[in-house]
């Protein structure tokens, strides 16, 4: 913690003298401000202009600034997935492709055999041409589009065999601007292609109009202080990163682990059983590098879900980055100090063309990247965190139908809803609103009302269910609760739910959290369960029930500090029998806590005599008391219900 | 006479306006009884007037207040005990409220909790649908057990909040009468009668802030009026709202969430009014710069920027307070921002402060990191003997001490390069602040002309405007106290808004101006109860977007009409240009949206407005004083006394300009001039390109 402003310590000297020639101290610190503020500035004018939702409301999008040299130099707040590596690659790519860029070009790139995540997400890649003609840096946007023109309605299209059945238009670095006009050639091929062209064109616009403000920008940066003083800066940043990086493995424990995680069987050819993951990390110290290698993976899937090189690469960082303090910066310089193995024709490493992957920046992603910080925690207390409860359940879905409420018009749309499953990590509880790994949390939750409003649907529920959190010292997010279904009119509801098999596991002691439950409600107020995939077709009446995976702890649930635990259970988090069992912390049912037996109940948890029962998968606790049939007039949110399934057994 | 009182976190600032003069007071603020230290400050101004307090203040017609109490009392957890009563199923709107995060990777923290906790919210079986339709009716028996259980767990205060009470208000208003019936005396909020506005977690945030600070407020307001009435006050109070406004203090205490962010909404009034008096430039930086924040807002053809993304604490992690406010952007760089270095050997400055308590290290309080305010002295720009006109005197060897061991010695600068570059570091922080209320406008901030309040304005408002490409700087002689010069300006106002969803491919002309004329019947019912049924003037406000867009701009209704085809076409010719204007971007085919209406009463207060500054004896200049300055190193400057300084008056960088509340940095090459109403005007002169090149070059020989 910084937050009086007293970390600097020896190490600042020594890193202020080090390396040669001294570095410009001041117009780093200014520099620095300058720079954060070009991406923000991006950042922003596409976030209030874009059109899909994926993009204002999912903030599915990332902008960044890559050096002449194709260093990953400024990414401020970017969507982790996008940008920690990709961008660089990209780069190079565009030398490759075009190696006399000129002012007032443009080029749209998604390929992901030339270092794009997936062919969902478009880039816009802007070289920065100096008054002389000489290219200084590279302003890129990269954003996920509503549709890329793939074979059937959708940018994630797990059950493609390979990238000619997923289908997309393929731009490895395609120039789409000249004399900042746009070249109608392609264009006209992304507006015959793509499924929703207006919509395409505007977040286009957007895309175009963000990396023009960052080229902008930094040709006035240039203009102001010079092109031989933003090299200088570039050097001294990206050096100061490292040197951040490198102090911060000098200070963990040298050693090898490996880590192991299963992503869901998933009703597709090759993926039956699930798909087995295995990561070393290797920790040298002495050295000051860390070494992560994904070659000992599964060969290359024939479906979608395979990663590119960029989201192999950059979900290990992220998992390293989840697990650091927050203050070394993410560029190509910190990231000179961790090495990542990757082998071609892999799974979680180079894919080779024609593979198709299409999801590479989820399902397996996240597993990765939990994989990475749980490894990582186990290094040493304080470090790491648990893994993210997986996503998606259905009330992160595609709705489609008719809204008779305007002429049976009929509509597609995705709903952002049910996310939650924050891992817990060393200093504080899971975040309730994380969705996925990959986007730390940025990603925006629809209203009710607005739901309501814009589509013939009505949410019934959404809340929190009590003990489904992967207990820990500090505990992941609990499960979310959503039941929603249509009003006078049927509802489509596709949706794809990694999950309901593995849930997030807790490190260092800590536990799983609740697996995801798809179930559906009968308009005579039956409960069915349903698949992790399914296409649903809902009649009135009838409505899907969401239950969120829960979060995985961070070190044992005996350790929780009781303060916190009676907080929870006062709030209704956790259930007084809970927090017994496996917090050991003995409540009275006047909400007093009893001192001696928890402190007799946490020696017992402690010294292994007693079992902690196994967490999470009571994520049906609350469904039927809210929702059933014996609805209570008044529900005080602590009361425990009924289970959802009768009969089932929580622990299996 | 009008007076306006400002109670700070530090000081209560009072400007009293006679006739067309206005004269300016600073007391210490008295936390435990605010009413001391705004006495205070009146006893100041009665005893320059030469008149005892009472008579003073029996001759006092306006009083207008801001006060940053219900603030405080937010972040120092104060407010009353406050339940939320929510529809079944929903319980947890506060918490969850609508997502996001702005650091992906900044995990020294956990989940925010919930404004309301989740024990003390109790669902209510009812629901509405979105059409307005009772889905299911309110449970009358289970309502008045849940209310019981309210007073059983004591609490002092209630919000409510149902799902579509904006569409159809009867459970809410059945609620409310049973609150009234079986909880007497407990305050109580609800949501569609205090902001009608789509999006459950806005509006409920809304009725829980609002609620909370009710019991409180009413007390606070209550006392005060109390006091200045014994005192011989016997005109109207007035308080100053989020909106830059003031509306009666009895309408404050019924909705007192309109005072949260009353602090900074003041000053780009004055900013506003100041650029104006000027005849300078149709866009204006007003920027307000205290002991922890920078405040920047941007005034565009005279018109105050509104924005409902409005948070307590942080965006998406805080609370929402769902109401327009004016659109200030913070950032934590002020005169008590620390300076520190960081493990990899990189300055920082800022956001940690050291505010008033201990202070900045020349303060002699306790405060052992060095700031920008000891920055400032160990260059030379505050003069420690004459500080706040020499009312305190500064540690100028604990300041260079500071300086020297903890930012100069690690990074291997001599202390008066370290306290250039802490400045340098700020400044730029500052000027990102201004960079994205402008850039993200579509203006270009070289075309604007900054205004510099708050008392640590002037140190560095020549090295922004310069790093801008600023033409012009003005700092007003009243800038050091804007908010309370800014309240004296504001009109008596009141807004109110109205859900309404409607595409300009189908539009609902009958249903839309439905929703305008009620909004016009409780503009003109609050401008007759105010007697100003005449003078008051109504603007509408429709928040449009393309269809698929999700952030809302707005655009002002020429006369208040939706009624026909053509008023539409103008709706949408003014929505194009907005969103070029902004976003550089207009979509010609895309369908238009409208979410939601607004409407603004204005009854007009001012008096006379003028500045005439009373024009102090004596000699302008009091010397020379040795002053740093990156790049150039330590020159002689002249030391200027603002007050003494005859309008009309020019001179030239390097100089110093000081006055009892302030002190102007003109770098070499700056030139400034008084202007008739008493600013300083400074032209910046152009920014030095050479420094960072020279300061990389002797870095890489050294």
């Amino acid at each position: 913690m910084t937050a009086n402003g007293q970390d600097a310590g020896n190490g600042a000297r020594d890193a202020g003298m080090t390396g040669g020639a001294a570095r410009d101290v001041v117009t780093l610190a200014v520099m620095t401000n300058r720079m954060e503020g070009v991406v923000r500035k991006m950042t922003n004018t596409l976030f209030r202009t874009a059109r899909s939702t994926v993009l204002n409301t999912a903030r599915d999008f990332s902008c960044c600034i890559v050096t002449a040299n194709h260093e990953m130099l400024v990414m401020a707040e970017s969507l982790p997935i996008h940008v920690i590596s990709g961008p660089d690659t990209i780069s190079r790519w565009l030398r490759e492709f075009h190696p006399a860029p000129r002012r007032g070009e443009a080029f749209i790139h998604n390929s992901p055999y030339h270092g794009n995540s997936h062919a969902g997400d478009h880039c816009i890649v802007v070289p920065v041409i100096d008054d002389e003609g000489r290219q200084r840096a590279t302003a890129v946007v990269k954003a996920h589009m509503a549709d890329i023109g793939n074979s059937e309605p959708t940018t994630l299209m797990a059950t493609a065999r390979d990238v000619y059945e997923e289908g997309a238009l393929i731009f490895p670095c395609v120039k789409i601007q000249e004399d900042y006009r746009d070249v109608e050639d392609v264009v006209r091929m992304c507006m015959s292609r793509i499924r929703v062209p207006e919509d395409w064109y505007g977040d286009y616009i957007g895309m175009i109009g963000a990396a023009r403000v960052g080229e902008r920008e930094l040709l006035k940066v240039g203009e102001e202080v010079g092109w031989d003083v933003f090299d200088r800066y570039v050097a001294d940043w990206l050096d100061y990163s490292e040197e951040r990086m490198r102090a911060t493995i000098r200070g963990l424990p040298a050693g090898t682990r490996t880590g192991y995680d299963i992503h869901d069987a998933v009703p597709l050819r090759g993926v039956e059983n699930g798909v087995p993951l295995k990561v070393t990390v290797s920790v040298d110290p002495q050295a000051a590098e860390i070494e992560i290698d994904l070659r000992e993976n599964p060969d290359c899937l024939p479906c979608g879900l395979n990663l590119t090189e960029s989201t192999a690469v950059t979900s290990s960082l992220i998992g390293v980055f989840n697990s650091i303090e927050d203050r070394v910066p993410r560029n190509t310089g910190s990231g000179r100090a961790v090495k990542v193995l990757v082998r071609e024709n892999c799974c979680v490493g180079i894919p080779v063309h024609p593979a198709s992957c299409s999801m590479a920046t989820s399902g397996i992603a996240e597993r990765l990247a939990g994989i990475v910080q749980r490894v990582l925690a186990e290094f040493k207390d304080g470090l790491g965190m648990a893994a993210t409860g997986p996503e998606c359940p259905p009330a992160v879905a595609g709705l489609s139908g008719r809204d008779p409420r305007h002429g049976d018009a009929p509509f597609v749309d995705m709903m952002i809803l049910g996310n939650s499953g924050g891992a817990g990590h060393p200093h504080g509880d899971g975040w309730m609103t994380n969705g996925e790994t990959s986007d730390g949390g940025s990603m925006m939750r629809d209203s009710t009302e607005v739901l309501e409003l814009l589509r013939p649907i009505r949410v019934w529920t959404d809340r929190i269910v009590p003990d489904t959190e992967g207990a820990g010292r500090f505990r992941g997010a609990p499960s979310l609760y959503i039941e929603y279904g249509p009003v006078g009119t049927e509802l489509e509801v596709l949706y794809a739910a990694d999950g309901t098999v593995n849930p997030a596991l807790g490190v260092r002691g800590g536990q799983s959290g609740a697996l995801c439950r798809p179930a559906l409600r009968r308009a005579d107020g039956s409960v069915q369960e349903l698949d992790a995939w399914a296409r649903v077709v809902l009649q009135p009446g009838e409505s899907v029930i969401s239950i969120s995976s829960g979060g995985g702890g961070y070190g044992p649930p005996y350790e929780r500090e009781v303060e916190r635990v009676l907080h929870d259970v006062r709030d209704g988090w956790v259930t007084r029998e809970r927090a017994f069992e496996v917090y050991g912390v003995a409540i009275g049912e006047d909400g007093e806590l009893d001192e001696r037996a928890t402190a007799a109940r946490r020696a017992e948890l402690a010294s292994g005599a007693a079992e902690s029962p196994a967490a999470g998968t009571e994520a049906a606790t609350a469904a039927s008391a809210v929702h059933g049939s014996e609805r209570d007039p008044v529900l005080r949110l602590t009361e425990p219900g009924a289970r959802l399934w009768p009969g089932a057994d929580p622990a299996a | 006479m009008r007076l306006a009182a400002d109670t700070g976190g530090t000081f209560t600032d009072l400007v009293v306006e006679t006739g067309e003069e206005v004269r300016l007071y600073k007391a210490s603020t008295t936390p435990h009884e605010p009413a001391d230290g705004i006495l205070d400050a009146i006893a100041l101004a009665a005893a320059d007037a030469g008149r005892e307090p009472a008579d003073f203040l029996g001759s006092v017609e306006l009083f207008i207040h801001g006060t940053t109490r219900a603030i405080n009392a937010i972040l120092t957890e104060t407010t009353a005990r406050t339940a939320l009563l929510c529809t079944r199923g929903h319980p947890d709107m506060l918490l969850l409220r609508e997502g996001g995060r702005t650091e992906p990777f900044n995990w020294s923290y956990g989940y925010p909790d919930p404004y309301i906790p989740r024990a003390l919210t109790y669902e209510i079986a009812e629901r509405v649908g979105s059409q307005g339709e009772v889905v299911q009716g309110l449970d009358e028996q289970a309502a008045v057990r849940t209310i019981s259980r309210l007073a059983e767990d004591a609490v002092e205060s209630v919000a409510v909040c149902l799902l579509w009470s904006i569409a159809n208000p009867v459970h809410e208003l059945r609620l409310g009468e049973l609150l009234e019936q079986h909880l007497p005396g407990v305050p109580y909020t609800l949501s569609h009668a205090l902001n009608p506005t789509l999006r459950e977690y806005r509006r409920a945030s809304s009725a829980a802030i609002d609620a909370s600070l009710k019991p409180l407020m009413t007390k606070y307001l209550d006392s005060l009026e109390g006091r200045l009435r014994s005192e011989g006050f016997a005109g109207r109070l007035l308080m100053v709202t989020s909106s830059g406004g003031v509306v009666d203090a009895a309408d404050m205490a019924a909705a007192p969430i309109h005072s949260i962010n009353s602090g900074p909404a003041m000053a780009p009034i004055a900013g506003r009014h100041y650029a104006a008096l000027d005849g300078l430039s149709e866009s204006a930086v007003v920027a307000d710069t205290g002991g922890t924040s920078y405040d920047v807002t941007l005034v565009r053809r005279g018109r105050i920027p509104v924005t409902r993304e409005t948070w307590l604490g942080l965006e998406y992690e805080g609370h929402i307070t769902g109401f327009p406010a004016v659109d200030v952007r913070s950032v934590g760089a002020g005169g008590g921002s620390i300076a520190w270095i960081d493990a990899g050997g990189l300055l920082h400055v800022g956001p940690q402060s050291a505010g008033a308590d201990p202070g900045p290290v020349c303060y002699r309080r306790g405060g052992t990191q060095p700031t920008v305010t000891d920055a400032c002295v160990t260059l030379g720009y505050i003069d420690p003997e004459y500080f706040l006109g020499g009312t305190m005197e500064l540690d100028a060897a604990g300041a260079l001490r500071a300086i020297e061991e903890q930012v100069a010695t690690p990074l291997g600068l001599d202390p008066p390069e370290a306290a250039a570059a802490i400045m340098a570091v700020a400044t730029e922080r500052m000027v990102q602040a201004i960079e994205e209320i402008t850039v993200n406008q579509g203006v270009d901030p070289r075309s604007a002309v900054l205004v510099g309040g708050g008392g640590a304005a002037g140190l560095n408002a020549v090295a922004i405007a310069r790093r801008l490409g600023s033409r012009r700087v003005v700092i007003p002689q009243a800038g050091a106290v804007l908010s309370a010069r800014g309240a004296l300006m504001s009109d008596l106002s009141s807004e109110y808004a109205a859900a309404f969803f409607t595409g300009s491919d189908e539009f609902d002309h009958a249903g839309v101006q439905q929703a305008l004329d009620g909004l016009r019947a409780r503009c003109e019912q609050f401008a007759e109860r105010n007697g100003m049924a005449h003078e008051a003037t109504i603007e509408f406000v429709a928040e449009a977007r393309y269809r698929h867009q999700v952030w809302q701009l707005d655009v002002r209704l020429r006369d208040g009409r939706l009624a026909t085809a053509e008023d539409l076409a103008l709706l949408v010719e003014d929505f194009h240009a907005i969103h070029d204007e902004v976003y550089a971007v207009r979509d010609e085919r895309a369908v238009i949206e409208v979410v939601n209406l607004r409407a603004r009463v204005n009854c007009p207060l001012r008096g006379g407005a003028g500045d005439t500054v009373a024009l102090e004896q004596g000699h302008s200049s009091s010397g020379m004083r040795s002053v740093y300055f990156s790049g150039i190193g330590a020159v002689n400057a002249a030391i200027l006394r603002l007050e003494a300084m005859a309008p009309g008056a020019q001179f030239a960088g390097p100089a110093i300009v000081e006055s009892s509340f302030t002190t102007i940095v003109l770098n070499p090459g700056a030139s400034a001039e008084r202007t008739a109403s008493g600013s300083l005007a400074v032209v910046p002169g152009a920014l030095d390109t050479a420094s960072a090149q020279q300061r990389s070059e002797r870095a890489a020989s050294r």
